[in-house]
C-alpha cells in the first residue's frame, strides 16, 4: 500500500476535510444512508478507500447504485446506475426499520449536547415559528434506527447550543411522551434501540459521545485549537478527552475527490 | 365496483374538476417527477384552500404556497434540494400563521399514505419515537380545533402510543392513514387503457396512487396497451385504480425524470432566489404562469435550445450535456 502523503493545511479545504473526516466513520461492509452533497461524497470517498464493501442505500430508493457520474440528490437519475435495486421510501425504510442500516450521515441547523437536533423551526415552533426551516425529512427516521450515525455541521455558538429549538431528531436523551420527561433513548425505543449519533464532524473539530450520550471533544482541525472550539459552543464542553489534531487529508484522498468523485465540481468547486 | 378505463382529457378539464378546499398528494420526490403543469394550471385557475397532504415538498409546494393556494400542508420537508436550502414560500406563509404545518417524519408520511393505500385506519411504527414531532403541544390541527371528527379527511389524533405483546412487550405509535381526494401524478409511460409504467426510482407512488379516491395522471408518452402487458413485472398500476389520463411531455419542468430529462436547476435557483417575498413570487408567476397562455406556451418561452440540454441520454437516463458544476 502506498504510504500516506498528508496534506499541509494551506493544501486543502474545509469541505475536503469535511468529507475525508467522514469517509474515515465508514467501515467496510457497512449498509450506509446517505443524503445529499457532503455525505455522498464521502460515501464514494469511503468507498473508493478503506471501505469498498460499504453499500450505499439513497432515501429515494436506490440500493448499492454505482453511479459514474456524482448526484446532486437522492431523488438523481444518477442514483439509480447500476443499482441493484431501484425501488422506493417505503422498501427502504422498511429496510432501516428492521435493522439493516449500519451507519448514516446527516445534519442540522442546531445541536444539544445529546446530539438532539433541529432542522424544523428557530425561535419557536406554536402558534408560528420566527423562521420556518425544511423540516425533518427522513433525519429523525435515521437517526432513530441506523446503529451509528454522523452528524456534519457549521461550527457555529448558536447552533451548539443547550438546548435546541425544536427536537427534530432523537440524540441520546429525548423527551418521552406524552409528558416529555427527558429520559435516555433506551427507555424510549426499548428493543427496538439500537445506538445513535456517534460523531458530530464540523469546520472546527470532530465531537464524540460518552457512555451517558454527552459530546465530548474529539479531535480538533489542524489551524485550530482547543479555544477556538469552546469559544463556538453555547454549552459547557468536555474537553478532557481531547486525542490532538484531526488527521488532515491525504493527496491521494484529494485526488479521488477531485479526479474521480466530482471532476465536474459540483460540490468542490 | 363497477370501474371504467381512465378518460383522457385535457389539463384544463382535469385541473377544472379539484374543488377549493380538496385534499391531493402527488408522484414524485422532492425536485424529481413533480405534475408541475398541473401546478401551473392549479394556479392560474386561481384554486385555494388546498389541504396537501405528501410524503415530501419541493418546488411544486412551494410554488403553491407562494399563490397563496394552500391552506394545510401535513408533510415533513420542503425545499429544492441543491437550488435553495429551504422552500422560501412555504417559510414566509408558515411564519406568518397564513398556513398550517403538520409536521411528521419523512417514515411518518409514508406509513399515512401506505395505511391509506392498504384501506388501514392507521399503520404502526417506531420511527422518530422521543422528537418534538410528537410533541402534544405541537399538534396543529389539533390546536386549530380541526380534530373533532367533522372533517372527512382528519384524523380525530395526529398519532397515538400503542403496546404490542406479540413477541414480548413493545411500545410504538401509530400513525393514521391519510386518504386523499385526489393524487396528481407525473409519469413516464401510460398505457392507452391505462396501465402505468414508472421508471427509475419508484419514490412513494404507488401509496399515493392506492391512498387517493380519484387519480389524475400526466404522462411523458401514452403508448399502446400491448407494449406495457409485454412486460407486465415492470408496471405499477393497473387501469382501474386510474381516473384520468393527461398526455403532456416535458409536463414535470423544471423538475426532473428519469430517461427523460434532467431538473433545471438553473430554473429553480432562478425561482428560489426571486421569490424570498410576496412581491417577488407575485412577479415571477406573472412570468412563468400568468404570462404564458397554456404548456405549450410555456415550453415555447424556455426554448427548444433549454430543453435540448436537458433532454436525457438514452443509455444513462439522465442528461450529460447539463453544466452542473464549476469546473
Amino acid at each position: 500500500m502506498m504510504e500516506k502523503q498528508y496534506c499541509q493545511p494551506n493544501e486543502y479545504k474545509t469541505i475536503d476535510l469535511l468529507a475525508v473526516a467522514a469517509a474515515r466513520e465508514v467501515n467496510n461492509g457497512d449498509v450506509v444512508f446517505a443524503g445529499t452533497g457532503l455525505p455522498m461524497l464521502a460515501i464514494m470517498l469511503a468507498q473508493n478507500t478503506i471501505a469498498p464493501k460499504a453499500v450505499c442505500i439513497y432515501e429515494a430508493g436506490t440500493i448499492d447504485g454505482r453511479p459514474i457520474h456524482l448526484p446532486t440528490s437522492v431523488g438523481d437519475a444518477r442514483c439509480a446506475y447500476q443499482a441493484s435495486v431501484s425501488s422506493g421510501l417505503f422498501d427502504v425504510f422498511n429496510q432501516l426499520q428492521r435493522g439493516e442500516v449500519d451507519l448514516a450521515f446527516l445534519g442540522g441547523a442546531e445541536i444539544d449536547k445529546y446530539g438532539n437536533v433541529n432542522t424544523t423551526a428557530i425561535g419557536g415552533y406554536m402558534p408560528q415559528p420566527k423562521i420556518r426551516l425544511t423540516g425533518s425529512g427522513g433525519n429523525p427516521d435515521i437517526n432513530a434506527l441506523a446503529r451509528r450515525t454522523v452528524f456534519i455541521m457549521v461550527q457555529e455558538k448558536r447552533r451548539f447550543k443547550e438546548r435546541v429549538d425544536y427536537i427534530t431528531s432523537p440524540g441520546w436523551r429525548i423527551p418521552k411522551w406524552p409528558f416529555g420527561e427527558m429520559v435516555h433513548k433506551k427507555e424510549v425505543y426499548g428493543d427496538m434501540f439500537r445506538g445513535g449519533p456517534t460523531a458530530v464532524i464540523t469546520n472546527m473539530a470532530v465531537f464524540r459521545f460518552d457512555e451517558e450520550g454527552v459530546m465530548y471533544l474529539d479531535t480538533v482541525h489542524p489551524g485550530f485549537t482547543v479555544d477556538d472550539v469552546k469559544n463556538n459552543v453555547d454549552f459547557d464542553l468536555n474537553v478532557s478527552r481531547c486525542r490532538g489534531t484531526t488527521e488532515p487529508p491525504t493527496r491521494q484522498e484529494l485526488e479521488i475527490l477531485y479526479q474521480q468523485i466530482d471532476p465536474e465540481g459540483i460540490f468542490l468547486s | 365496483m363497477q370501474k371504467k378505463n381512465p378518460k383522457i382529457i385535457s389539463l384544463t378539464e382535469a385541473v377544472g374538476m379539484i374543488q377549493d378546499g380538496d385534499m391531493l398528494t402527488f408522484s414524485g420526490f422532492t425536485i424529481w417527477r413533480r405534475p408541475m403543469a398541473f401546478i401551473y394550471e392549479l394556479v392560474r385557475q386561481r384554486r385555494k384552500d388546498l389541504h396537501l397532504v405528501e410524503v415530501n415538498g419541493g418546488t411544486h409546494t412551494d410554488i403553491l404556497a407562494g399563490a397563496g393556494a394552500i391552506k394545510i400542508w401535513e408533510s415533513c420537508w420542503a425545499g429544492h434540494e441543491l437550488y435553495g436550502k429551504l422552500a422560501g414560500n412555504v417559510s414566509r406563509k408558515a411564519q406568518a400563521g397564513e398556513l398550517l404545518v403538520e409536521d411528521y417524519s419523512h417514515v411518518h408520511m409514508v406509513c399515512r399514505l401506505a395505511a391509506g393505500a392498504m384501506g388501514l385506519p392507521y399503520m404502526p411504527t417506531y420511527a422518530s419515537m422521543g422528537t418534538d414531532i410528537l410533541n402534544p403541544e405541537y399538534d396543529v390541527l389539533g390546536k386549530a380545533g380541526l380534530r373533532d371528527g367533522s372533517h372527512a379527511k382528519i384524523p380525530r389524533q395526529k398519532y397515538r402510543m400503542a403496546q404490542s405483546d406479540f413477541y414480548g412487550p413493545t411500545e410504538l405509535i401509530h400513525i393514521p392513514a391519510a386518504r386523499p381526494d385526489w393524487c396528481i401524478a407525473h409519469v413516464q409511460y401510460v398505457g392507452e387503457e391505462g396501465t402505468i409504467r414508472v421508471m427509475g426510482q419508484k419514490y412513494s407512488d404507488e401509496e399515493a396512487f392506492k391512498a387517493a379516491d380519484k387519480v389524475i395522471v400526466l404522462a411523458e408518452s401514452v403508448v399502446p396497451e400491448a407494449m406495457l402487458r409485454q412486460e407486465p413485472e415492470r408496471n405499477l398500476i393497473p387501469p382501474y385504480m386510474v381516473d384520468y389520463i393527461v398526455e403532456l411531455p416535458w409536463g414535470a419542468h423544471p423538475t426532473g425524470v428519469y430517461g427523460n430529462y434532467e431538473v433545471d436547476g438553473n430554473f429553480i435557483r432562478d425561482f428560489y432566489s426571486r421569490t424570498r417575498t410576496q412581491e417577488g413570487f407575485d412577479a415571477w408567476a406573472e412570468e412563468w404562469i400568468f404570462g404564458v397562455k397554456d404548456h405549450v406556451g410555456y415550453l415555447e418561452k424556455l426554448g427548444i435550445d433549454r430543453l435540448e440540454t436537458l433532454r436525457a441520454n438514452p443509455g444513462l437516463k439522465y442528461s450529460t450535456k447539463v453544466v452542473r458544476g464549476k469546473r
